[in-house]
């Protein structure tokens, strides 16, 4: 890995992928369902955690069932106008952002966008139209523009979209909470955000402090012309706390960002994450980037920490596993792939100890569902075993393109008005089986740098050549952290990188990634 | 789509007036976006998607005593409108004080742009496809596998308060950009286009831009070494580079100490920091590529010469901080015009390219990401059309770099300057020539076509 500083011969060579902070960023694990009251659901591989226990409650409360009715008729006047395959779906987003700078309120807003979704297959070609107004009229008439575009794109495809087979099933499911984010004033938000900024200030040097929290209540119902209707409520928050210390007498500043995740879960995360007591240390760790050494160019040994991890996983080895990408259906605009379409089970990416696995069903992870966009239960598989790269994240057409039984589940609408189409799963790094803490990782590096939390990064459109930075930077000398870095980035080439993962940590810590 | 405005100006100002008649405070302002996009999206030398969206969004913000909230809907009726209002009032009760809450704005004066093609406007499933078919027939005649996508959009965007502020912009939006690629996927070859026209998308000429670069790249390319080089800029990759500089024209941010226009003090208003070819416009009102003509909070933009013969002349002045600082306020720009000083100064790309010695031509720059605000230092990487140039031709095709480069760097080492023309990107109309600079720095290869 291309980082900082000369060549070293250490003892060992260690590109080592380490936990500090996962363990609590999965805090809430499944909790059992009331007793009669669990959502139907098709048995999958690996099934998401138990629906969340007021979850019967808000399904049967939803806004979308006096809706329903125009899921149907969109269906109906698909199919009436010569659709083979539809699916519907409405989609209510609920977001709050509270923020703060320094002494005061930077921004209370809430939204809410809602409207209706609606995908078809005719004539072998896909359409899909999409409206905010709900009414009758209105989604009869996107029925008709879907179906001929639909017609119009089958004029130009060799070969017609094909499905694989998906069970027909219902269900409902709400993403695990103990405190619904929204049931919180954004006053109590406001408070709690300024009172995490005065501790930050009180760091004498700090000049000053952004923090934030944004929740998300995102709520789904799909109906599929084959039958199928799943209905979701999930629930997502986002912690934010930047502190900022600026020397201005030689002109630098330096930004230190709370390493918290986003995370599926309700107000406890937050709470869990302790702004107001952790932002002294975020503050004083401003001052120490501030006054840090600058990293020396050169090969070193890099421990990347579960913080800083997830993002190069997420963008060098997520992004590479998406079929879509290898199809090259994504070849204008995120790119392909390093790995053709028949590479499964063919291409040595990493060493023997790197098993990386694809999971919808994790608690917490942000792409944790139950069922995805085209109703297919989700589940966990394996990307990458024992090195060897051996599974794509599919879609249902995606899977029938690859001559694959099945779809994996990761069909995905960001709102109302997007297509669905094939979205990231968490995707985690599986921990080794010798048991090595990340002391342990520290104490056999003779020679490295210990990078926590997201920094910069940008990848290339195949996803060999990246370049990425963290939060906070700790030089390694001789097994033992010496002092803070500064201006620390690691560039290197995704399967080289992974072909010299030597160890990585033990226990039940993992880092992952999701769209 | 039919030529029918998704929000006429009658219909605005009835849903204003219907929406602040729910209205107690005095400080309370909307913002309504009515939009119909469609596309069609086309790879591995077919459609994959095509869709259509007709979208609504009014945003409500109130303030009282410098608390403020900020709500947004999707509902257009009366009922759903006044309650937005109402939960914004209710909401920035709760909030506590933003001391830089500028008051309300009243009525203003913005320039008069026409900005919506109808015929733009009109085109359905038909009208895409037929962009599409000639992009995919330049593929299949060159042997090469076509993806791309062709977009437009209808939209209208209105601000309105209770104090007598009201503006309305309708504008039509339309894009082609295709890469092409060899069979094998040793080639790549990427052009696009933007205009508020369709009709102005010239889809062969652009496909044929793409499959040229694709078939030149085709045998493979050789790594060169990274280091600094001479560079060809194409007007795309200058526009993915010169992004960075453009949102740095903040002056808060200078006078804060965080940017690269920081000076003790101050900012570097004034003073000669890139060539003296160079000078940066915008202007809303621009005949040919008309852009909106107000900020989000309701400020006319003026036509402003950002920097002019290679001197800072402006930076842009929030309300809050103009006042702050005793300055007139000036609205971020919403469209860039980089130029040459003297119009007859600008050449051709390939007369660029002849003027070379020794160089390397970029076509575009991929996953571009700021590493250091105080240098508007980026990295990215090449992307679609990479090749050395010796002795003034383009000789062959090299793999991809990554690069660690600023825009102000770049301005600063210009060597030559090329015709402006109008970039694909997102939501700012740019226009921009090819540039040729020199020492501009690739870190690293990368395997990547």
């Amino acid at each position: 890995m291309g980082i900082i500083a000369p060549m070293s011969s250490s003892r060992r060579s260690f590109l080592a992928l380490t936990g500090l902070c996962g363990a609590e960023a999965l805090l809430h694990g499944p909790r059992a369902a009331s007793a009669g009251q669990q959502p139907s659901r098709i048995p999958a591989p690996k099934s998401a955690p138990a629906s969340a226990d007021a979850g019967m409650a808000l399904l049967a409360a939803s806004r979308l069932l006096a809706d329903e009715s125009l899921l149907r008729t969109a269906l109906a006047a698909a199919t009436k106008a010569g659709a083979s395959y539809a699916d519907a779906r409405l989609v209510l987003m609920r977001r709050e952002r509270v923020g703060v700078r320094d002494d005061h309120v930077s921004g209370i807003g809430r939204s809410e966008d809602y409207g209706v979704g609606l995908r078809v297959i005719a004539d072998g070609g896909w359409g899909f139209a999409a409206t905010a107004e709900r009414s009758a009229k209105a989604v009869e008439g996107i029925a008709r523009a879907a179906v001929a575009m639909a017609r119009q794109s089958a004029l130009l495809m060799p070969q017609p979209v094909t499905l694989a087979p998906a069970p027909v099933l219902q269900g409902g499911w709400v993403s695990p909470f103990q405190v619904d984010p929204f049931s919180i004033a954004p006053a109590e938000k406001a408070e709690l955000l300024l009172a995490a900024a005065r501790a930050a200030l009180a760091v004498p040097g700090v000049a000053h402090v952004d923090a934030s929290v944004a929740c998300v209540r995102e709520e789904k119902l799909v109906m599929t012309s084959e039958g199928s209707r799943v209905h979701q409520i999930f629930f997502r928050v986002i912690p934010g706390l930047t502190t900022t210390a600026i020397d201005r007498r030689r002109g630098r500043f330096a930004g230190r960002d709370h390493e918290v995740a986003p995370m599926l879960a309700g107000w406890e995360h937050v709470t869990a994450a302790d702004l107001v007591g952790s932002a002294p240390k975020i503050a004083e760790e401003a001052l120490q980037k501030l006054h840090a050494a600058p990293a020396v160019p050169g090969k070193k040994h890099a421990i990347l920490a579960p913080s800083n991890l997830w993002l190069t996983i997420h963008e060098s080895i997520g992004h590479s596993t998406e079929l879509d990408r290898a199809l090259g259906y994504e070849a204008n605009y995120a790119g392909t792939s390093f790995l053709g379409p028949d590479k499964a089970g063919k291409v040595k990416i990493g060493s023997e100890i790197v098993n990386l696995a694809a999971d919808r069903t994790q608690p917490g992870g942000l792409a944790t569902t139950a069922w995805d966009d085209e109703a297919v239960a989700s589940q966990r598989w394996d990307l990458v075993k024992k090195g060897t790269f051996v599974g794509w994240q599919t879609t249902r057409d995606l899977a029938a393109a690859a001559g694959e039984p099945a779809s994996r589940g990761c069909s995905y609408a960001d709102s109302y008005a997007s297509v669905p189409f094939q979205r990231m799963p968490n995707v985690s790094l599986q921990p080794g089986t010798e048991g090595y803490t990340t002391e342990d990782l520290i104490a056999a590096t003779d020679d490295g740098v210990l990078i926590t939390g997201r920094g910069s990064w940008s990848i290339d459109q195949q996803r060999y050549n990246f370049q990425f930075s963290g939060q906070f930077f700790w030089e390694i000398k001789h097994g033992r952290l010496t002092r803070p870095l500064r201006d620390v980035a690691y560039q290197a080439n995704t399967v080289e990188s992974g072909a010299r993962v030597t160890c990585s940590e033990g226990q039940t810590r993992t880092a992952s990634a999701a769209a | 789509m039919s030529a029918q405005s998704p929000l006429s100006p009658t219909e605005a100002r009835a849903l204003v007036k219907s929406a602040l008649a729910a209205a107690s405070f005095e400080d309370v302002s909307l913002r309504v976006t009515a939009r119909r996009t469609a596309y069609l999206r086309f790879a591995a030398g077919a459609p994959t998607t095509s869709g259509e969206a007709a979208r609504f969004e009014v945003s409500v913000t109130a303030a009282k005593d410098g608390r403020v909230a900020t709500v947004s809907g999707t509902g257009r009726d009366a009922a759903s409108l006044q309650a937005l209002v109402r939960e914004a009032e209710a909401l920035a009760k709760l909030a506590p004080k933003d001391p830089e809450h500028e008051p309300p704005l009243g009525p203003q004066q913005y320039a008069k742009v026409a900005a919506r093609d109808a015929k733009t406007a009109e085109v359905g499933p038909e009208g895409r496809t037929e962009v599409v078919a000639r992009v995919l027939k330049v593929a299949r005649e060159a042997k090469l596998v076509a993806s791309g996508i062709v977009e437009h959009e209808d939209g209208v965007t209105v601000l309105a308060n209770r104090t007598g502020l009201f503006a309305l912009h309708a504008a039509t939006e339309a894009s082609l950009t295709t890469t092409m690629r060899t069979p094998d996927g040793k080639g790549s070859g990427w052009a696009g286009g933007a205009s508020h026209r369709l009709a102005e998308l010239d889809a062969q000429a652009l496909a044929r831009r793409a499959a040229d670069k694709a078939t030149m790249s085709s045998q493979g390319a050789d790594a060169l070494a990274p280091g600094a080089y001479t560079v060809v800029l194409e007007a795309q990759a200058v526009a993915d580079l010169l992004g960075f500089l453009v949102s740095a024209l903040q002056a808060r941010a200078a006078d804060e100490g965080r940017s690269f226009f920081s000076r003790p003090g101050g900012n570097a208003i004034g003073e000669a920091l890139f060539d003296p070819r160079v000078t940066l416009r915008s202007d809303p009102a621009d005949p040919r590529w008309p852009s909106i003509p107000f900020a989000g909070d309701g400020l006319p933009l003026p036509a402003t010469t950002w920097i002019e013969r290679g001197t800072l002349k402006a930076l842009a002045y929030s309300r809050f901080w103009a006042h702050k600082q005793s300055k007139p306020p000036l609205p971020g720009p919403r469209s860039i015009f980089l130029a040459p000083a003297d119009p007859a100064e600008g050449k051709d790309l390939l007369e660029l390219v002849r003027g070379v010695e020794r160089g390397v031509l970029v076509t575009r720059f991929f996953y571009n990401r700021m590493l250091d605000p105080r240098q508007i230092l980026a990295t990215g990487l090449t992307r679609d059309g990479t090749f050395l140039i010796e002795q003034g031709k383009i000789a062959r095709p090299v793999k991809n770099m990554r690069y660690n480069e600023s825009p102000a760097a770049l301005l600063k080492n210009l060597v030559a300057i090329g015709k402006p023309e109008r970039t694909a990107g997102d939501g700012m109309v740019a226009v921009v020539p090819p540039l040729v600079a020199k020492d501009f720095h690739f870190a690293s290869v990368s395997d990547a076509v």
